[in-house]
């Protein structure tokens, strides 16, 4: 058989490559504004398209989807055709997967600021945009496949196992999390709604942080890890273990992001008990990197990618061991709704992703460039503003997380609440949010140095569109001898492995979700938990379209100190009517599960008009053009109709009456207003969130009325 | 701390040892799968980042 002649495509990778730096850069600027807004709400820019509940949305989603997601694609476009001695499958179907993914990331900055969000957290773009990623996502599976399939090496080396797991599962997972119904052209609600929407959810959440932040990333740390030290990887039999166990466990892991909430306590517990073990397969994948350097240490000195991947792979050590520790019920009474999950979260965004993709970026860029670094002094340099930036990141948001929550449990000795006013707590670790937007900005001044420094790179160079190679053709499958394990078959079948693994998660999965969504027991109902009026209904959606449940939550947990400051702990049958649910993930502010009646109207008026004027030092931004927005009252019968469909009891016919209902309660309210001297038209939308605000948590107090 | 975790957990228990036991025959199911590759397929698999065939004269059609 004679060797065949082909050529990578590097073009391809350049492309994903400068994406990766420049919405990186985008994304962590978004990133550094709202920790600036957490402490200096004017820096909203008194504008509702930049303020917090709207751009936090945009900064998440572009770090992880444009930032992290094209950071991806880079590497398995180049470690894959290598890997396979094959040039991937289909030049247009990667042009169609670039500029399709990079279309979605722009119609993701024009419509989160819009307020055209779900919700839910890391999936909260509208409809339409759910489509496109789906079919992009489908174009870079085949791709990836048809590549698979043309390949050159017999066996598929563990790089591709993550990759395919990573596509199988996102795929999952993103259809699961985005069954909604359209309302309009974009606005939808969940198919789900309370608990079981909350399952789903943080089903969803933990396993992107699994499969798209944790996956493919190890499938390039096994790829470039030992490309860089020039050394196999330290024990493959340790990363075929590391892989099985890896995505079987993480997929459970979900629920430990709503303990203490009303979702049933059995699915608490089961979350808890695979996230204990995901320290296993976790620790498993860092020793197995770390340990391919030994005998090679002496490089890390000199060689700034390696560098790089140390502090990234200790990074993973830290949050992958603490994570687990923060599924303990105890630990996480006391970290959850804080600023210690920020902390968490940036170790691993900062340390894992970001390091790891500089790390693969210094070193593909002059490779396919044919070059070498333009300046290692400003690599160095970006090492350690990148180093310092985390630590003076985390260190801060630990220690605010651990002095709010521990200032909101506090009790005085004739047991009440030593701090009643939430507003205290807050202000007292304003100082530690101003450090961690310093640190914030090290480390963004770093990536921006590495940015300078790659352009300069591939200016001196030239790039090598097409890098031809030499293999072996693949003798055809009949001639071979039969493998002699079953792993080893395994290897040579990329859809048996892709099947494997989609059962291996799928497991999982269907014991967690299925008893919640199908046995009604585990959703007990309360009578007088009644629909949201039409106008309450128009509020809910504004509250979603600013995002106030991005510092706000709507779930009481049953501990003293929260029943005592926010009233009643939350049940399930209080949500059966929530598309979707609005329990929210941080208390930057109060909670507000039982706000209604807590206040008078005039009070939610003003402090929404200006916080300040209410809750002095409050760092909340003004909503002042709730008060002369209009509210839009024609989509009221879609909504209604909508809210029917997914099993709202509102009467037939309800929907053509539906505005007259609305109109009657405005009116009821803006006359309330207007006896404390408000005038305010009833057709403004501030009087609808007044509506929504007033009625949260009020039936199950018509509950006790009624039982009393 | 963890009195409260070992008082509160009665009721769940039969979720906790499934769960353990799921991941116990999941683990050894590999771990038999990993004992039974040959050390060769090893070597040859842990190489493959390492074997690049570059041509020596690239083609650039960029």
């Amino acid at each position: 058989m004679q060797p065949e002649n082909f050529y990578y495509d590097n073009k391809i990778v350049r492309n994903f490559g400068i994406a990766t730096i420049v919405w990186g850069i985008i994304g962590m600027t978004v990133g550094l504004l709202v920790a600036i807004q957490m402490y200096a709400p004017g820096a909203n820019l008194h504008n509702q398209f930049t303020t917090f509940g709207r751009i936090r949305p945009l900064h998440t989603n572009a770090v992880i989807f444009a930032f992290v997601g094209n950071a991806i694609f880079m590497g398995v476009y180049y470690s894959l055709q290598r890997l396979l001695k094959a040039r991937m499958f289909s030049d247009a179907l990667s042009k169609i997967h670039f500029w399709g993914w990079q279309l979605i990331i722009v119609s993701a900055v024009i419509t989160l600021p819009l307020g055209l969000t779900t919700s839910h957290e890391y999936a909260e773009l509208e409809w339409p945009i759910d489509i496109a990623i789906t079919i992009i996502w489908v174009v870079f599976g085949i791709n990836m496949f048809g590549t698979i399939f043309k390949r050159r090496e017999r066996h598929l080396y563990v790089a591709i196992w993550f990759y395919i797991a990573t596509f199988v599962t996102i795929a999952v997972l993103h259809i699961v999390n985005s069954v909604e119904l359209p309302v309009g052209a974009f606005k939808s609600y969940m198919v789900y709604a309370g608990v079981q929407d909350a399952l789903v959810q943080w089903w969803y959440g933990h396993n992107a942080v699994a499969f798209f932040l944790t996956t493919p990333y190890l499938g390039m740390m096994y790829y470039f890890l030992p490309k860089m030290a020039n050394r196999p990887v330290y024990s493959y039999k340790l990363s075929i273990l590391h892989f099985w166990a890896l995505i079987f466990i993480y997929i459970w892991a979900g629920p430990h992001h709503l303990l203490y909430t009303s979702l049933p306590g059995w699915a608490q517990s089961l979350g808890v008990a695979f996230s204990i073990m995901l320290i296993a397969p976790s620790w498993g994948g860092m020793i197995n990197g770390l340990l391919t350097l030994r005998g090679a240490w002496d490089k890390v000195r000199d060689d700034v990618n390696l560098k790089f991947m140390v502090v990234a792979l200790t990074a993973y050590g830290m949050a992958t061991f603490e994570g687990p520790m923060l599924s303990l019920k105890q630990i996480n009474g006391i970290a959850h709704f804080s600023d210690w999950i920020v902390a968490h979260v940036h170790v691993g965004a900062l340390g894992w992703n970001g390091f790891l993709t500089f790390a693969i970026l210094y070193w593909i860029i002059p490779r396919i460039y044919k070059t070498e670094l333009f300046s290692k002094k400003l690599a160095s340099f970006h090492f350690w503003a990148g180093t310092l930036g985390i630590i003076f990141y985390a260190v801060p948001m630990y220690w605010a997380g651990f002095t709010q929550s521990l200032m909101l449990k506090e009790f005085n000795p004739d047991g009440m609440l030593k701090y009643p006013n939430f507003l205290e707590s807050t202000l007292q670790i304003l100082p530690m949010h101003m450090m961690r937007s310093v640190g914030g900005a090290i480390y963004l001044l770093g990536v921006i140095v590495m940015g300078y420094n790659l352009y300069r790179t591939m200016r001196q160079g030239s790039l090598v569109a097409n890098e031809g190679a030499q293999a072996m053709p693949l003798e055809p499958a009949h001639t071979l001898a039969k493998e002699s394990t079953f792993h080893r078959t395994l290897e040579r079948r990329p859809i048996q492995l892709m099947v494997l693994a989609l059962i291996t998660i799928l497991v999982g999965s269907v014991i967690e979700l299925m008893p919640t969504m199908t046995i009604s027991s585990n959703v007990p109902t309360i009578a007088s938990v009644k629909p949201y009026t039409p106008l309450e209904l128009q509020g809910r959606d504004i509250y979603i379209r600013e995002g106030c449940s991005n510092c706000h939550s709507q779930t009481i947990r049953p501990f003293r100190s929260e029943t005592e400051r926010y009233g009643e702990y939350s049940k399930a049958g209080e949500f059966v009517y929530d598309h979707p649910f609005l329990w929210g993930s941080k208390r930057t502010g109060p909670d507000l599960a039982r706000i209604g009646g807590k206040y008078g109207n005039a009070w939610h008026y003003n402090h929404m008009m200006d916080p300040r004027l209410m809750s002095p030092g409050s760092i909340m931004p003004e909503y002042s053009w709730l008060l002369t927005q209009k509210l839009d009252t024609t989509t009221t019968i879609a909504k209604i109709n909508g809210m029917r469909k997914l099993g709202v009891p509102y009467a037939a016919g309800y929907e053509n009456i539906a505005n007259q209902d609305l109109d009657k309660q405005a009116k009821e309210i803006a006359a309330n207003l207007y006896a404390d001297k408000i005038e305010v038209k009833s057709d403004k939308e501030i009087v609808a969130i007044i509506a929504y605000l007033q009625r949260l948590g009020t039936d199950i107090k018509a509950n006790k009325t009624a039982t009393k | 701390m963890f009195k409260q975790f070992t008082e509160n957990i009665n009721s769940h228990q039969i979720y906790l040892l499934t769960s353990l036991g799921i991941f116990f025959v999941f683990f050894v199911v590999v771990a038999v799968m990993l004992i039974r590759i040959r050390k060769q397929h090893i070597e040859h698999m842990q190489g493959l980042p390492l074997q690049d065939t570059i041509d020596p004269k690239p083609l650039n059609h960029a």
